[in-house]
């Protein structure tokens, strides 16, 4: 265990915190980009340096791992460890994301005004400066996933972290939302390394449960089992196909040409240094539990070789200089694979070099494209030409890293190009391929080394275009790549620098699985490679000597072998799916229940093993009379719910309904179970309330011709609905059956709730204590959510249902016919049903308070008396009406009423934790405060609070419903024309955010006192 | 008895699979809470005990079974807020769309 493991990951998260603050708020708005560039360059440049201070424990040969149990029952574990391999990635990753993201401040930064070439404004960054904090949020989060895909010590651990440089990838590219191409290349690029992830994943599972371990350490060491199993070639399969598609191999690198439209740093980052390259990490980490068989030779180098030739070859056709980039990427990446395929020690010497050769000058020469398309406003090698004397700079830093790309000497590039000789020409490869092996490397040797020729030829050379107005970088800009360049460079002319040929030795033995010796010569004699190596550079230059006439050749020779068209064709057919699929869906919500039901019941009856007893299950005993009144409710019951299908006003079949829950109350009682029954009975009564409400809202012209089509179904329609009814109840009734005659006579459970009531939670109601202790958590989500429905109605109704541009006079005036007490609209309800209203809501009020009060030992709780109170508070509704109540019940604010009781049900919890020990433990807090005097059976225990804050939360939740539904709509056009004008103030600025009456608290009250004099007159 | 409580479940079943199905929104609506009602009163047949006396810690007896209690009282609960915002739907449709009429409530581009 190694804790300092986790700095450099907890640095990257804290950073990609403040990025996100940055967008999320004010405070990115007064930062400036170039600033925010600085201030979060910080955030790689301390993962860096967490790296280095582990590394002397890895040069000397140690592994270092970190972890801890994260889904224990599935024996999962989040670890990381850090060996020469992952050192080697993590040093790249925090040290290139390092200068990408200060590189991103300036790139990003407002342009200046003296900037003459703004005609092309595709090709430029966006201006705006949340765009800019958004950008960083993506690039610290991709840091983030690439560090935690490196430093991963286990299969899972990687695959997260995987997945998530592929989403955060797909955000960078599709940075510039708006541009169409962004988002198709974006697409694409996740469509295919999403789907090698899925193939990935499964592969890993496979090779973790031959391995009997998800952790790279043991699976390393189950090489020869691995390769012995017979499950090997699928499990082979898979992985390579995450790895190849993620690593952009032929013929699924198509993906990546299409990802440039990302903007530069990001390309500069993902593209080059970092998550092509994961697909190539991750290979040689499992090489020496996976490699080294026939299979893994023949894939890799074949899928590598064609990879590099493809890349080199279409690269050099590119006009486009980061489509240039792209495919010479392709290329390398392409070489990676190959080596890895090879079992020779020089494979993976020239391995690790490549990795570190091709990520400085590849991210240098990224960013340095970045700048020319930036300072000149375009990167068309068509229009680009002789911008070096206008960006000196930038042309020292773009020779440099194009020199190392082309493998010259003294650059680092040449020590990598002329290892992967060795390699190609090494005595261990096999005799059909030990000609087309050095072959190839050579003629894309050649390739690459013109494609180098062209960026340094045809962009900074060359005759100078007239209509362009280069301009140099801010220093910052070209120093960034600088840094990469001069490294290159740096490595070949120093000699041998100790720390970084151990740190290359340790990364090339972690993948070799044997120790590697790495030195850093330039050189070492006359031999095969450094022959080759000079044929390659002739044949490179002479190329470029006559790109003029090669270029267009190769263009006309298109030979763009790759997945593409296929892509394409998927794509089509998904769409053609779609299109079969929606043909069948007609919207009728109808057919797609009846669908559903079907299936559903099907499925019960196919798989459910249902056992419908011959023999009726045996009964209990039961007293004659409570046995007739039994079977007395339960005919209540059907024929109520039958009444509510043949009634014919929607009224009546509502009353019906409620009969018939009020039937089911009653046989509650007798189970006997009187809180539910308690409970079952209110929520029976505001059910029709609120059912009768919405009744009310639908004009009557619609409830005629609901009646019409309700009534005057077609005898098929009719029949084919009886049948599926028939069907369910039938399925239904055997799963009831099956369920009652095999459910044991003992719970397993009850007699632990029955035991502990009492003596843990004080509580004399069993099903209370189980509520509102046993199971507080529950219940806590669960007035969450009623409110969250009360809250969802409001919002429904009041925003979401006018926001396509709904008149007024679209919404249904009332009947008032319909609805004659409705106060101040209506004629005036009686005196004698208005004295009633104001008599019940008190009592409603006490019997709410009694029954939170004592529902710990009597029957009810919180939640009954939050029904209760919206009752009486339903009554004061419909005898008063709408604004009158309002302005009456002034104290009546149900979002506060949910939120004083959601706080109030967390705080009296976590009072209880820091006195109880736990979340909801039971605690008399009048007892601690000494209030003896609270009469027998009271106490301000935790369950008191909490039984208060539920009904809090209760009856603003129900209040809401009421007050949604109930809500005139001739004053919701009014609440409506003040959020108007509201809002007009808003925008003159005479009104600010915090003072408007933005909640319906004030706005509504408005319509309220207009029509109070009416009111009063009538009153009087 | 059992199996008349199984009867009267799959009865209450069907009856609010059948109003489910029909055009009608607020039959469909009484349909839901029919349902609702229907695997209440299941779960409230599969306690475990037939109880003589309520599920009281100071009660004497056979006690009925509090944990189907519990469970009722909680879906009761959580039934009744979605059956509130099934109605506010309802009610929403039938001002967008002028209509009650299920068949008539499609393609939501209104």
């Amino acid at each position: 265990m190694n804790d300092a493991l986790v700095i450099p990951l907890l640095i990257c998260a804290v950073g990609t915190m403040l990025a996100g603050l940055f967008v999320a708020t004010a405070l990115g708005a007064r930062i400036s980009t170039r600033a925010m560039g600085w201030l979060l360059a910080i955030v790689p440049a301390i993962a860096f340096g967490a790296l280095i201070a582990q590394s002397p424990l890895v040069l000397a040969g140690q592994t270092l791992s970190w972890s801890i149990a994260w889904i224990p029952s599935l024996g999962l574990r989040f670890s990381l460890w850090l060996d020469g391999l992952s050192l080697l990635f993590g040093l790249l990753v925090s040290g290139i994301g390092m200068l990408v993201v200060l590189y991103a401040g300036y790139y990003f930064a407002p342009k200046h005004a003296d900037d003459a070439h703004g005609e092309d404004g595709k090709s430029h960054p966006p201006a705006s400066q949340d765009a800019d904090a958004r950008f960083f949020f993506y690039i610290l989060l991709f840091m983030t996933s690439m560090l935690g895909l490196v430093l991963a010590g286990d299969v899972i651990t990687l695959f997260v972290f995987w997945e998530g440089t592929s989403i955060t990838s797909f955000l960078l590219v599709a940075y510039k939302s708006k541009d169409e191409d962004a988002r198709r290349g974006a697409f694409r690029a996740l469509f295919i390394t999403g789907g090698g992830g899925v193939a990935l994943l499964a592969g890993l599972i496979f090779a973790s449960s031959i391995a009997g371990s998800t952790s790279f350490a043991d699976i390393v060491q189950q090489g020869d089992v691995l390769r012995a199993s017979e499950l090997y070639p699928v499990m082979f399969a898979l992985i390579a196909l995450g790895a190849l598609t993620k690593s952009a191999q032929a013929p699924a690198h198509f993906w990546l040409p299409g990802a440039m439209s990302a903007p530069a740093p990001a390309s500069a980052y993902l593209h080059s240094a970092t998550m092509v390259k994961a697909g190539v990490y991750l290979l040689a980490r499992l090489h020496p539990a996976i490699g080294l068989t026939d299979l893994w030779f023949w894939t890799l180098s074949l899928v590598g070789l064609a990879t590099m030739l493809i890349g080199a070859y279409v690269g050099f056709k590119q006009n486009d200089l980061k489509a240039l980039l792209a495919y010479s990427t392709v290329s390398q990446l392409g070489v990676l694979v190959m080596l890895i395929g090879q079992d020779t020690e020089i494979a993976f010497k020239a391995l690790v070099i490549s990795v570190l050769a091709h990520a400085l000058y590849k991210s240098a020469l990224f960013l340095v494209t970045g700048i020319v398309d930036h300072e000149s406003g375009t990167r068309d090698l068509r229009q680009l030409g002789g911008i070096w004397r206008a960006m000196p700079a930038t042309f020292g830093v773009a020779l440099i890293a194009a020199l190392s790309m082309a493998g010259l000497p003294p650059l680092f590039g040449f020590l990598a190009k002329e290892t992967l000789l060795a390699t190609a020409t090494h005595p261990n490869v096999p005799p059909i391929v030990d000609v087309i092996f050095p072959a190839a490397a050579v003629a894309a040797g050649a390739l690459i080394l013109a494609q180098a020729g062209l960026i340094v030829f045809e962009a900074f050379l060359g005759k100078p275009k007239a209509e362009l107005h280069p301009h140099e970088a801010p220093p910052p800009m070209w120093i960034a790549p600088a840094i990469p360049a001069v490294v290159s460079l740096a490595v070949g002319l120093l000699p041998e620098p100790e720390a970084l040929a151990t740190l290359l030795a340790r990364a090339a033995a972690a993948s070799y699985g044997a120790p590697v010796k790495v030195s850093l010569a330039l050189w070492t004699g006359i031999s095969v490679p450094l022959v080759l190596s000079a044929v390659a550079v002739t044949i490179g230059a002479i190329t470029i000597a006559l790109r003029g006439r090669l270029r267009p050749l190769f263009t006309r020779l298109s030979g763009a072998l790759s997945l593409e068209p296929l892509y394409t064709g998927a794509l089509k057919a998904i769409d053609g799916l779609a299109w079969l699929v929606t043909r069948v869906q007609n919207g009728k919500l109808r057919l797609y229940l009846a669908i559903m039901l079907i299936s559903g019941g099907v499925i019960v009856v196919t798989i459910g093993r249902l056992s419908v007893p011959i023999v009726a299950p045996a009964d209990f005993g039961m007293r004659p009379e409570l046995a007739a009144l039994r079977v007395f409710l339960l005919l209540v019951v059907g024929i109520a719910a039958l009444a509510s299908v043949r009634l014919r006003r929607d009224l009546f079949a509502i009353l019906a309904l409620t009969a018939s829950g009020l039937s089911i109350a009653v046989l509650m009682m007798l189970e006997p179970a009187p809180d539910i029954a308690l409970v079952q009975v209110v929520v029976e009564t505001l059910t029709m309330v609120v059912l009768v409400l919405v009744l009310t809202r639908v004009p009557r012209e619609q409830r005629e011709r609901a009646f019409e089509f309700t009534f005057r179904q077609t005898r098929p329609g009719l029949i084919r609905d009886v049948l599926i009814a028939l069907g369910s109840g039938a399925v239904m009734f055997a799963i009831v059956m099956t369920a009652l005659g095999t459910r044991p006579r003992e719970s397993q459970v009850t007699p632990y709730y029955e035991q502990n009531a009492k003596p843990l939670t004080g509580a004399n109601d069993i099903v209370g204590a189980i509520v509102i202790d046993f199971r507080g958590f529950d219940t806590l989500v669960e007035i969450s959510v009623f409110a969250a429905a009360g809250l969802a109605i409001y919002t429904l109704l009041r925003y979401a249902s006018r926001k396509a541009g709904d008149r007024d006079d679209d919404i249904p005036v009332l009947d008032e016919r319909m609805l004659p007490f409705r106060g101040i609209a209506g004629p005036l309800t009686s005196p004698f049903v208005q004295a009633l209203a104001r008599l019940i809501l008190p009592l409603t009020l006490l019997l709410a308070a009694t029954h939170v009060l004592y529902g710990h030992d009597q029957p009810g709780d919180g939640f009954t008396a939050g029904v209760i109170i919206s009752l009486g508070l339903a009554t004061w509704y419909v005898v008063f009406g709408y604004a009158e109540t309002k302005r009456r019940l002034a104290w009546l604010q149900p979002s506060l009423f949910i939120g004083a009781g959601l706080l109030l049900a967390i705080g009296s919890a976590v009072a209880a934790a820091i006195i109880g020990g736990s979340f909801f433990s039971p605690v008399d807090f009048g007892k601690l405060m000494g209030l003896g005097f609270l009469p027998r059976g009271v106490y301000f225990s935790t369950a008191t609070f909490y039984e208060l804050a539920i009904c809090l939360t209760v009856t603003g939740g129900a209040v809401l419903m009421l007050d949604t539904l109930g809500h005139p709509k001739d004053s919701d056009a009014e609440t409506t024309r003040q959020m108007d004008e509201i809002a007009a103030l808003r925008r003159r600025g005479e009104v600010t955010l915090g003072e408007a009456p933005a909640s319906d608290g004030e706005g509504q009250q408005l319509p309220a006192e207009d029509k109070r004099p009416e009111v009063l007159e009538r009153e009087s | 008895m059992e199996v008349f409580v199984a009867l009267t479940i799959s009865v209450l079943f069907a009856i609010g699979v059948f109003q489910l199905l029909r055009r009608n929104l607020i039959r469909s609506a009484i349909g839901m809470a029919i349902v609702s009602n229907a695997i209440n009163l299941f779960l409230l047949a599969a306690g475990a005990y037939r109880g003589e006396v309520a599920a009281y810690a100071n009660q004497v007896g056979q006690r009925s079974d509090a944990l189907p209690q519990a469970l009722i009282l909680t879906a009761i609960v959580i039934s009744m807020g979605g059956f509130a915002v099934v109605l506010s739907m309802l009610y929403v449709l039938s001002v967008r769309y002028k209509t009650s009429d299920s068949d008539e409530v499609k393609g939501l581009t209104h």
